[in-house]
């Protein structure tokens, strides 16, 4: 067997392009799973951990007011293991440079011992004292975003009420991994605020002792959450319960879930691309060079080799391949996933994430690979093992050629005879086209999945934001002021046009189900807000009534005509019903919008303001900036393009790390298959090719004749390519939480350019270096051997 | 210097260095000559000899048959004759081109104009027709006869559609004819062109290349093993150990239908 070995050591030096680029792919295919489903695993095992440490809630129920005796009748029912009640209220802090407050929650904490369910992980400081109404504890995004820290002071207006509170602490909590106001577009750490305070301090100033507005339980292992539920919504009827919550409907998981699920379902799908490539490599490098050494095959099983040995010599190939790809494979995966795992933790609040890669889950892409390289093997070497020695001896019978379908669609004549040459060479073997057009789609689609996400945001800020908001600068108040401030900002030179806006808080609710969204309130004939849904319709304010977003409409089950029933979260806390007369199909968020008239009614106020929008002139902004610095009761100013710009920003960093990863990922198959497709035309047609040279055709000409199968491969798979990345975007988008995004899945002109871009140069990179091989063709070798 | 006198000159030039009779009446310009021609392979650690300072000139509407042993070097010096390789030193010309010290381009070119090749192999495209497969060189050629045309010259006229393995192998030889000679070359070189074919099939593809010479005026080299072929020539040049070793003038060509082997 020493003879054999060293036959196959001589053939891998001739073979080394070919094992590098096969080895590539592979490698891309065990990286790209252990990056997705390496990240997806650390994020879930972080979230048990967490979960599970800090006794997250299996069950959550709010209410209006409950005595604390209530508790006593929870806990008696079956399946309850434990339970905490708190008191939870709104507050707004309006912090100094912010453009618009930001609106957070404040939650008690129990006095002098630990909660039973959501526990508090305490990066720093402490928890407050007891009775201490000034101390609260302070989300860490919050905190973060902020560069606050314990010792500082944050003002907060509770109940109405201006007070300085103290931070002492800053914690995450397991309900808060995801923090997301209600009603923001995305994560925004700025704006979403968790504060925590003793609970006697928070009952007093809101006349909640022995009372309490919020639970959440944890369940006996077994329980059913579904049967809790409804005997704890019956018991709350007579308090205000809005309708107790599972876990898995809990904002924070919810969200989490649903990243968690695009990301099992990317790492489920993409490697899938590569391993399909690899198997196809594999099986066609292999078929080609079993095909060439027919005669050798032949005499090794005259001398005596078993069909066993014959393939398992041929089957070296597997191992050669599948060694350095697999190293690298794991090497990268390990690489990438560092990668992944860091652009999620500003996103994921956990007290630990770290990519750390299970061995399971790497063996488990060494198997899966192992079976995509050797059963693309085997197939091929199947081939060589059958073969009878004397039939092997002869040379194969010549392949056939038809006249057929391209003479009657009348291509010969268009093409001509070296065009013939590449069309019938396809006609005869459709499907090795079809595989390698497959092979490079998926991965043109690969580079459209990674970069469709910067467009969609893209779509919306540019899209649907800039025709929405046109106004230049917001100037939000401290407290709703009268029309009057409207009419003052009017009057700074430069301001073009002043227009009012009104947004209350607002709790939406029919029956059991309710909703947090906002009450907005813009001016009849207003021309610096528009309404845009997500189709890029433009939606006019109704005279009567108020329109709701469709979705909205859609988790209360209401209609038009219907009365809504909502709580305005302000001042006098108002339930008012006012009558639904049309939905707005909008692309983000949960909102109800009504002429500021008619929310001046609703809310028996005349016509407050929470914030006015300008149009100014360009030239003056830095002097309007100046002046609005001055006005009293200004707590902020924001101006669109800067906010715009942030966004976009923010993303675009993000989506870099993801584009490059999916190009060079893609850029590594459509190399495998382009090169090896080019390097087995060359053997099988070096003949053809020589003769072509002889009769008087230049390298040029001959290079075009081999190079344009691929082309034609290239050019198939990339329409397909583009259409399939676009059909994994759609897929994508609809699985991110609806509540909060609608947006359609948004691929841009640019991005289709990228993929294509990515495509033709990996290909054509490719090609190139097949293409030298061809200056070293040499014309009286081939052409004195019988085929 | 115009080039018919320069062509004059160096078969002047070629006849006096190898000191034989000259042509025969019918004997046009020289077409194509070389001088003092070595090539040195080097297989190895050994350098090996094919060609050994070999003088040559082919004349217009000529037919020589270069015979030999395996190894006399026949096959490389139709090679170089035909561009497809180039001699470690000497000189070639063919016309004003010297072809020992062409560019690779002007070799293309010189193949793509100048030469028909037909070898034992036939070399035809097995993905076209027998008319396509001529008709990729009438595509690029600057005069060519059409391909029905140079099928007809070969009797293959109505198998035009046929692709090479729905044909004999003396049919595909005789389109490999064709191919070589739509273009009409100057030159046709044949490397045992009927090694892979029976007798009798040989003599019917002899019978074409003899009447594209007669007819078309070909200046035409075949090598061949075979010994009853050379008596189809006007000239016989028997090369041994890379040298030049005789040539005799046949006085009265041999029909190829007369010959049996």
């Amino acid at each position: 067997m020493r003879a054999l070995h060293q036959k196959l050591r001589r053939e891998l030096g001739q073979l080394k392009g070919q094992i590098v680029t096969i080895a590539l792919v592979l490698a891309s295919g065990i990286a790209s799973f252990l990056m997705l489903r390496g990240a997806a695993d650390c994020l879930e095992r972080s979230r048990d951990l967490y979960y599970d440490r800090y006794r997250f809630a299996d069950v959550f129920l709010r209410l209006e007011r409950a005595p604390e005796t209530l508790t006593q009748r929870i806990e008696a029912l079956p399946g309850v293991a434990a339970i905490e009640t708190r008191i939870a209220q709104e507050v707004m802090l309006p912090l100094e440079g912010m453009p618009k407050p930001a609106y957070g929650r404040l939650l008690s904490l129990p006095a002098g011992r630990a909660p039973a369910t959501n526990l508090l992980h305490l990066d720093r400081g402490r928890l407050p004292e007891r009775g201490r109404e000034d101390e609260v504890v302070l989300l860490e995004s919050f905190a973060n975003a902020h560069g606050l820290l314990p010792g500082h002071s944050l003002p907060a207006v509770i109940n109405g009420r201006l007070r300085p509170l103290l931070v002492v602490g800053i914690a995450r909590s397991p309900e808060f991994v995801y923090a997301l106001s209600p009603g923001a577009m995305i994560a925004d750490p700025k704006r979403s605020a968790v504060l925590w305070m003793d609970r006697r301090a928070l009952a007093t100033a809101f006349e909640l002792e022995s009372a309490f507005n919020e639970v959440s339980l944890r369940l006996q292992p077994g329980a059913s959450d579904v049967t809790v539920r409804a005997a704890l919504d019956r018991l709350f009827i007579p308090y205000g319960g809005e309708g107790a919550i599972a876990r898995k409907d809990q904002l924070s998981n919810r969200i989490l879930q649903g990243e968690l699920g695009q990301l099992s379902g990317i790492a489920g799908m993409v490697p899938l691309v590569f391993l399909g490539v690899t198997a196809f490599l594999m099986r066609m490098v292999l078929g080609r060079l079993i095909s060439l050494q027919r005669g050798q095959i032949a005499t090794l099983k005259a001398v005596g080799y078993s069909d066993r040995e014959v393939g398992r010599h041929y089957l070296g190939l597997v191992a050669v391949v599948l060694l350095p790809g697999s190293l690298l494979g794991i090497l990268g995966g390990e690489l990438l996933g560092r990668l992944i795992l860091d652009l999620y933790i500003p996103i994921f609040r956990f007290p630990e994430l770290e990519f750390r890669l299970s061995p399971q889950l790497v063996l488990l892409a060494l198997c899966a690979s192992g079976v995509a390289a050797g059963g693309g093997a085997l197939l091929a070497v199947r081939a060589a093992v059958k073969l009878p020695p004397a039939e092997a001896m002869r040379p194969p019978s010549p392949p056939r050629y038809r006249r057929g379908l391209l003479e009657r669609w009348g291509l010969s004549e268009l093409a001509g005879p070296s065009g013939m040459m590449v069309l019938r060479e396809i006609e005869r073997r459709p499907l090795k086209l079809l595989l390698s057009a497959l092979g490079i789609a998926g991965a043109v689609s690969l580079v459209v999945l990674g970069r469709f996400g910067m467009d969609s945001i893209d779509e919306y800020l540019e899209g649907t934001l800039r025709r929405s908001a046109r106004q230049d600068l917001a100037v939000s108040f401290s407290q709703p002021l009268s029309p009057r401030a409207a009419q003052e900002l009017r009057s700074i030179p430069g301001v073009l046009l002043a227009e009012g806006i009104r947004a209350i808080p607002i709790r939406a609710r029919n029956g059991h189900r309710v909703r947090e969204s906002v009450l907005m309130g813009l001016p009849p004939g207003g021309t610096l807000h528009h309404l845009i849904e997500r189709r890029g319709r433009e939606r006019s304010l109704p005279d009567d009534g108020v329109l709701i977003t469709q979705t909205l409409a859609e988790i209360l089950d209401v209609h038009i005509g219907d009365h809504l029933d909502l709580e305005l979260r302000e001042g006098e806390r108002a339930e008012v019903r006012p009558v639904i007369s049309g939905y707005i199909d909008e692309a983000t968020g949960l909102q109800v919008y009504a002429r500021s008239d008619r929310v001046a009614a609703l809310s028996g106020d005349s016509g407050a303001l929470s914030s006015v929008l300008l149009a100014v002139d360009p030239l003056q902004t830095g002097a309007i900036l100046h002046r609005l610095r001055d006005f009293p009761k200004v707590l902020s100013v924001s101006e669109l393009d800067e906010e715009i710009g942030r966004e976009r920003e923010q993303h675009e960093s993000v989506f870099r790390v993801w584009t490059t990863i999916s190009a060079l990922l893609a850029a590594a198959v459509i190399c495998g298959v382009v090169y090896n497709n080019a390097r087995i035309s060359l053997t099988a047609r070096s003949r053809d090719l020589a003769s072509l040279r002889v009769l008087g055709f230049s390298r040029r000409e001959i290079s075009l004749v081999l190079l344009s199968e691929l082309a034609l491969e290239v050019l198939v798979a990339l329409p397909f390519g583009l259409l399939l990345g676009r059909l994994w975007a759609d897929q994508m988008m609809a699985g991110i939480d609806q509540e909060s995004f609608r947006w359609a899945g948004m691929v841009s002109l640019r991005t289709y350019g990228m993929a294509a871009g990515v495509t033709l140069g990996a290909a054509l990179l490719s090609a190139l270096w097949v293409r030298r091989s061809l200056d070293r063709l040499d014309l009286i070798a081939v052409l004195k051997t019988r085929e | 210097m115009g080039l018919g006198t320069g062509l004059a000159l160096r078969a002047s030039m070629v006849a006096a260095a190898l000191s034989v009779p000259a042509p025969q009446s019918d004997a046009g310009l020289v077409v194509l000559a070389c001088e003092a021609l070595s090539k040195v392979y080097r297989m190895g650690e050994v350098d090996v000899r094919a060609l050994d300072g070999v003088d040559f000139a082919l004349h217009e509407r000529e037919l020589v048959v270069l015979v030999g042993a395996s190894g006399s070097g026949k096959s490389t010096l139709l090679n170089i004759l035909g561009g497809l390789d180039v001699p470690t030193s000497g000189r070639v010309c063919f016309g004003d081109l010297e072809l020992s010290a062409a560019e690779e381009e002007e070799l293309t070119q010189y193949r793509r104009r100048s030469v028909g090749f037909v070898f034992q192999f036939y070399n035809l495209i097995p993905s076209l027709t027998a008319r396509e497969n001529v008709a990729l060189v009438t595509d690029i050629a600057d005069d060519p006869l059409e391909p029905e045309e140079a099928l007809a010259l070969v009797g293959l006229g109505d198998r035009l559609d046929h692709f090479p393995a729905q044909l004999s192998g003396g049919e595909q030889q005789r389109v490999a004819i064709a191919r070589a000679v739509a273009k009409r070359p100057k030159l046709l070189l044949c490397d045992e062109p009927t090694g892979a074919l029976d007798s009798k099939t040989g003599i019917l593809v002899l019978e074409v290349i003899e009447r594209v010479n007669r007819e078309v005026g070909t200046a035409t080299a075949i090598i061949t093993h075979n010994a009853p072929i050379a008596e189809i020539a006007d000239r016989v040049v028997t090369l041994a150990d890379g040298r030049v070793q005789s040539q005799r003038y046949v006085g009265r060509r041999a029909r190829a239908r007369d010959l049996s082997w």
